[in-house]
């Protein structure tokens, strides 16, 4: 490529894209007008960066002014808004739907499981008990029956 | 606890709900950015502070119109520079927009070698206003503000091709313009 294909400004101005830039790299090391070119663009750009910014001399600062102010739908849409009344809302129809119970309630509640739960247990042990009663009377029948066989004969 | 930079989206955000001192706070981070960059371009310390006044009212109140708070500097100085071009008119209607200060341009060119060597940064400051308004503009967007070409043609609401004539015509002028004073002011010589 010849040296007017270059754009030395843009390589300077750092606008050269990385491909572009190191090809153009390449070429400057070997060319000595495109380096001087790049020198002078480089003095003019530190010359300009001697420029130093100069503070504001009054800061800018606005107060709130109902002009400005966001009207009353604004801040209805706003969606921080909008989902705290949501989270608020369903919140609201929870309590509704489920009333909270009072606690002689919730304890009248647990005594008559309770004491269902001990008069199912009592009646489980009583059901094993006769079970186990009958058996026994069944055997001692039995063994009855076989001592007085024995007596006969 | 978890510390996080409070970032330009954030304070626009605040600003867009009615939060004044959010966008006080945002006015805080890029005031002396805009002004220096009116005042570079009207070249009037008064103008500039109250261009800049109008710029941060007009930005607040279009805030709701910015599509991408990320591109919020460019709008930013898109609106800064239609303040700017507005005055400039009003106090020099010849000047349109895109058209060259042919005679500045052609004094600088040939007063480039009478400069004397005085601190470079009055020579930078004097070779600038012997800019265009165009050329000046380009200079200060790229060099002083950083931006891209492409931000630049959206700035400047023209094509890139223009954006680079103006800048590298510019660099142009003032590389004649301040050679003499860079090279006297290198070591050595």
């Amino acid at each position: 490529m010849s040296c007017e294909s270059y754009d030395w400004k843009a390589y300077a101005l750092g606008e050269m894209a990385r491909p572009e830039r190191r090809e153009a790299e390449a070429h400057a090391a070997i060319c000595q007008d495109c380096r001087e070119e790049i020198s002078t663009v480089r003095m003019t750009l530190n010359a300009l960066s001697t420029l130093r910014d100069e503070e504001i001399p009054r800061r800018i600062a606005f107060v709130s002014d109902k002009v400005f102010e966001p009207r009353w739908w604004q801040r209805i849409f706003n969606p921080n808004f909008a989902a705290a009344c949501v989270i608020a809302g369903a919140i609201l129809v929870h309590a509704f739907a489920h009333p909270a119970e009072s606690p002689a309630r919730v304890q009248a509640e647990i005594d008559a499981a309770v004491t269902r739960a001990v008069a199912e247990v009592e009646a489980r042990h009583a059901a094993q008990t006769q079970q186990m009663l009958s058996v026994y009377d069944d055997r001692i029948e039995q063994m009855y029956k076989t001592t007085t066989g024995l007596v006969r004969q | 606890m978890i510390f996080r930079e409070v970032e330009d989206r954030d304070l626009i955000a605040k600003a867009r709900r009615g939060d004044v001192e959010g966008y006080n706070l945002l006015v805080s981070r890029w005031e002396k950015r805009v002004f220096n960059y009116l005042l570079r371009l009207v070249a009037n310390r008064e103008d500039a502070l109250d261009l800049c006044q109008d710029v941060f009212l007009k930005a607040y109140q279009n805030l709701p119109k910015l599509d991408d708070p990320a591109r919020f500097s460019g709008w930013l100085f898109r609106i800064a520079h239609n303040e700017a071009f507005s005055l400039l008119r009003r106090k020099r209607p010849e000047i349109r927009d895109g058209e060259m200060d042919v005679e500045s341009q052609a004094a600088a060119a040939e007063s480039g070698g009478r400069l004397f060597p005085l601190e470079l940064s009055l020579a930078v400051d004097s070779a600038l206003k012997r800019l265009s308004d165009d050329q000046r503009e380009a200079v200060l967007l790229k060099v002083y503000q950083g931006f891209k070409f492409d931000e630049m043609a959206e700035i400047l609401d023209c094509p890139l091709s223009t954006v680079k004539s103006r800048l590298y015509t510019a660099l142009d002028v003032l590389r004649s313009a301040l050679a003499p004073v860079a090279l006297r002011g290198r070591p050595g010589r």
